[in-house]
Parts: structure tokens; C-alpha cells; sequence
């Protein structure tokens, strides 16, 4: 019982932390939606070879290369630099640009999917190339992508903890200092599991319900 | 930007040398974290298509479980909790350990993933040829099942080398800490992790293009739906 009465005590502060997580997860899922989206739509329609080029070099670098050492370049790199982020925004930049490899390769992915008829279609009846990608294009293949980009969520919200690395006071980051503090090793790790799952599971249902109303809605 | 190179030759032997026996730690706390994979993963994969109902609710919990929980916190369980049940692991074993639990999670579906997109029939046509349950999976299954499945695994395996830089954090001596020691002596952090960040896209990279071919190879001369 003294087990539970140290466990309510820890709750607050490892909730705390699980909402920054959740702020920076968010934070970095609409920058890396955006990243994504506009270097998946580069990809898929623009013709000049240097574009490619460089979009692909950025991909396969953000891909290849483990979040931590992203983290790290950015944090500490960056300071050596003299560019001195606090550490917060550095994990949020270094997980949207890994974010932007992902969703690139994933939207791009759904646009590929398509037809070829769709676009021309839309251009046969007068469409413009922005109408085309928003009303025709890009509702399909969102759709398409839906389970990669259910799948990248779901890891971006685990990822949030590699920022503990850099001492961005999130769920991990407190967790690994409560230990050294209270010594309740066990019960913080168990507790910290417990409450990704609790952040976790719920997304991943949700994802796949959506899933399922949009394929029945087709 | 010529004064930020001019700073690699004048480490270059020393930073090289011991960021290669980092990246040897690396190498083979990676490859052992995807033995220990795929071997609780086809554990996993053979569960779910048991016919016990409880088998497979057990591994469809246990797969659910390993996904919903970062890495991180895992390798630090096992590395600082396990000790006050009387087993002391080293940052090596529980990262591999750690390593192989989370990879085994997705080392199953992809395996089930594998052996389900082939045709009910095949097997039943192995069976109906005489062939034991065995043989028929060892000589007709699983040629054709390994072929879908090896780009995914590569990828699997280049997610637990990359992932495998997260047992800096439990004091393994692997490439990543190595990176941190050299940047914490040298104050030359940007040189550092940029190298750092090229030795792993030098493993990775390979093994990532080797995945899009044999994608591309095995799925030519299959007929999809999409044609």
C-alpha cells in the first residue's frame, strides 16, 4: 500500500510531462504534415531533375541517420554554431524534419497511387493545377496514406521521449529524474509504459475506426 | 566553411579510430537485437496462427504492448529496474535485449504478413501431394513467403541499427556514446555528429536501396490487381 500511496504522489508530475509530450508530438506532426505534403507534391509534379535531387538527398539523410544524432547535431551542433535553440524547439525541428522524410515517401506514395486519368480529367474540366491537387488529387491519396501516416503518429508520439536525451522536460525526462530522486525505479518505469499505452492505444484505435468510415464511405 | 573542414584532418585519425570500434559495438549489438527479433518473432508468428485462441490472444497483447511503449523507456527498464529482482543485466545485453523485444513485435506481422498473402491453396496443394505439414511449409511455403517478406525485414533490421543508438543512454559503448565522448573532449559537436550521422547513413543507405530493389524484383512477374 506504501507502493500506491508513492505511486499517487509520482502521478501529477509523470502526467505533466506526458501532455508536454503530447505538445511536442503535436507540434511536430503539423509541421511534419506540412513538410511532407509540400515535398511529396515537389516530388510528384515538378520535372526539374536538381529538385529531385535535393529532395531525395534530404530523405534518404533523415532517414538513414537515427532521430538522436538529428537531435544532437541540431542542439549541440547548432549551439556550436552560435545558433542557440532552446531545447524544446530543437527536438521539435529535428523531429519535423525526420517527420518530412516520412510523410514525403508516404504521401507520395498515396499520390502515385492514383491514376493518371484523375489529373486529366480535372484538367478537362478546367481545373487549375492547386484545384486539381485540392479537390481532386489529394482527397484520394490522403486517404491511400491514411494507415503509413497512422503508423507514423503512433512512432512520432514514442519518438517525443528521444527528446529526453537533450533534457526537454517531458514524461521520460522527469521519469528518469524522479528515479534519481525517489529510487522507485520499478513503479516509475512501469507507470511511464502505462501512460504511453494510454496515450498510444487509444490514437491507434481511433486511426483504424477512421479508416474504416472513410472505406465504407467509398 | 573552409575553417569549419580544415578542423577534420587534424582529428581524423583519432576521431576515425575510435568511432570505427563504436560502430563495430554497434554492428553487432544491431545484428544481435534482430537475431533475438526474429526469433521471437516467427515465436510470435507461429502463436497467432496457432489454433489455440489463447496462444494467439497472448501474442496479439504482447505485440500491441511492445508497440505502444518507446524504446527508450524499455531499455531503461530493463537496464535499472531489473536489478532489484536480482538480474544485472549490462547496457549490451538489456539493449539487445530491448532491442529484439521491440523488433520482435514488428518482425511478427511482417512474417504474418508473408505467409498470409499466399493462397490457402498452396498449401492444401502441398498436402494434397503427400507432402507432412513440415515439408510442405519448409519446401512450398515459406520459399514463397521469404520473398515478400525480406525487403520489410531489411528495413526492420536498419530500424534496430538506427534504434540501437539509443543504448548510448544506458552507457553501452557504441557508436553514438563514442560520438558523445569525442564531443564532449573536443567542443566540436557539429564536426562530430555530422560524422557520426555519415557513419550510420554509411551502413544504412546500402542496406535501404538493397530493400527497394528486391522489392522491385520480386514483385516484377507477379501478377497484382493493379496490374
Amino acid at each position: 500500500m506504501a507502493n500506491l500511496e508513492a505511486f499517487l504522489g509520482l502521478l501529477p508530475l509523470l502526467l505533466k510531462g506526458a501532455v508536454s509530450a503530447l505538445e511536442i508530438a503535436l507540434c511536430t506532426l503539423a509541421l511534419a504534415s506540412v513538410g511532407g505534403l509540400v515535398l511529396a507534391v515537389l516530388l510528384t509534379f515538378s520535372r526539374s531533375r536538381l529538385v529531385h535531387g535535393a529532395i531525395a538527398c534530404f530523405i534518404e539523410w533523415m532517414r538513414n541517420v537515427p532521430a538522436l544524432a538529428h537531435l544532437f547535431l541540431i542542439y549541440f551542433g547548432l549551439s556550436y554554431l552560435g545558433i542557440n535553440l532552446p531545447a524544446w524547439l530543437a527536438a521539435i525541428v529535428g523531429l519535423s524534419l525526420v517527420g518530412s522524410a516520412v510523410l514525403a515517401d508516404t504521401f507520395r506514395a498515396g499520390l502515385q497511387s492514383l491514376h493518371v486519368g484523375q489529373h486529366e480529367a480535372g484538367q478537362a474540366i478546367g481545373l487549375n493545377r492547386m484545384q486539381i491537387l485540392r479537390y481532386i488529387l489529394l482527397p484520394q491519396a490522403l486517404r491511400v496514406a491514411l494507415p503509413a501516416y497512422a503508423n507514423y503518429v503512433t512512432q512520432l508520439i514514442k519518438d517525443t521521449s528521444i527528446a529526453s536525451a537533450i533534457a526537454v522536460p517531458e514524461i521520460m525526462f522527469l521519469a528518469r529524474n524522479l528515479v534519481t530522486s525517489t529510487f522507485q525505479t520499478s513503479l516509475i518505469y512501469l507507470a511511464v509504459m502505462c501512460i504511453y499505452a494510454a496515450m498510444i492505444l487509444p490514437i491507434g484505435a481511433g486511426f483504424i475506426r477512421l479508416e474504416r468510415h472513410l472505406g465504407a464511405a467509398r | 566553411m573552409i575553417g569549419f573542414f580544415q578542423q577534420y584532418p587534424e582529428y581524423w585519425s583519432d576521431w576515425v579510430a575510435r568511432l570505427l570500434l563504436g560502430a563495430r559495438v554497434s554492428a553487432e549489438l544491431s545484428l544481435t537485437g534482430f537475431a533475438l527479433a526474429a526469433l521471437l518473432g516467427a515465436l510470435l508468428a507461429w502463436a497467432m496462427k496457432s489454433p489455440s485462441a489463447l496462444l494467439k490472444r497472448l501474442a496479439v497483447f504482447f505485440i500491441q504492448g511492445m508497440r505502444a511503449v518507446p524504446l527508450l523507456a524499455l531499455l531503461l527498464a530493463l537496464y535499472f529496474t531489473l536489478p532489484s529482482f536480482g538480474l544485472t543485466l549490462s547496457g549490451y545485453w538489456a539493449g539487445a535485449i530491448g532491442l529484439g523485444l521491440q523488433g520482435s513485435a514488428y518482425v511478427a506481422e511482417i512474417l504474418r504478413g508473408g505467409l498470409d498473402s499466399l493462397h490457402r491453396g498452396q498449401r492444401e496443394a502441398a498436402i494434397a501431394t503427400g507432402l507432412t505439414p513440415l515439408q510442405a511449409f519448409t519446401a512450398v511455403i515459406f520459399p514463397q513467403a521469404i520473398r515478400g517478406m525480406l525487403p520489410p525485414l531489411l528495413n526492420a533490421y536498419v530500424s534496430i541499427l538506427k534504434d540501437s543508438s539509443l543504448c548510448a543512454l544506458i552507457a553501452t559503448d557504441e557508436l553514438m556514446l563514442a560520438a558523445r565522448a569525442i564531443a564532449s573532449e573536443s567542443f566540436l559537436p557539429m564536426h562530430i555528429f555530422l560524422l557520426v550521422g555519415l557513419f550510420y547513413f554509411v551502413i544504412a543507405f546500402p542496406l535501404s536501396l538493397l530493400s527497394r530493389a528486391l522489392e522491385v524484383r520480386f514483385s516484377r512477374g507477379r501478377k497484382t490487381i493493379r496490374g
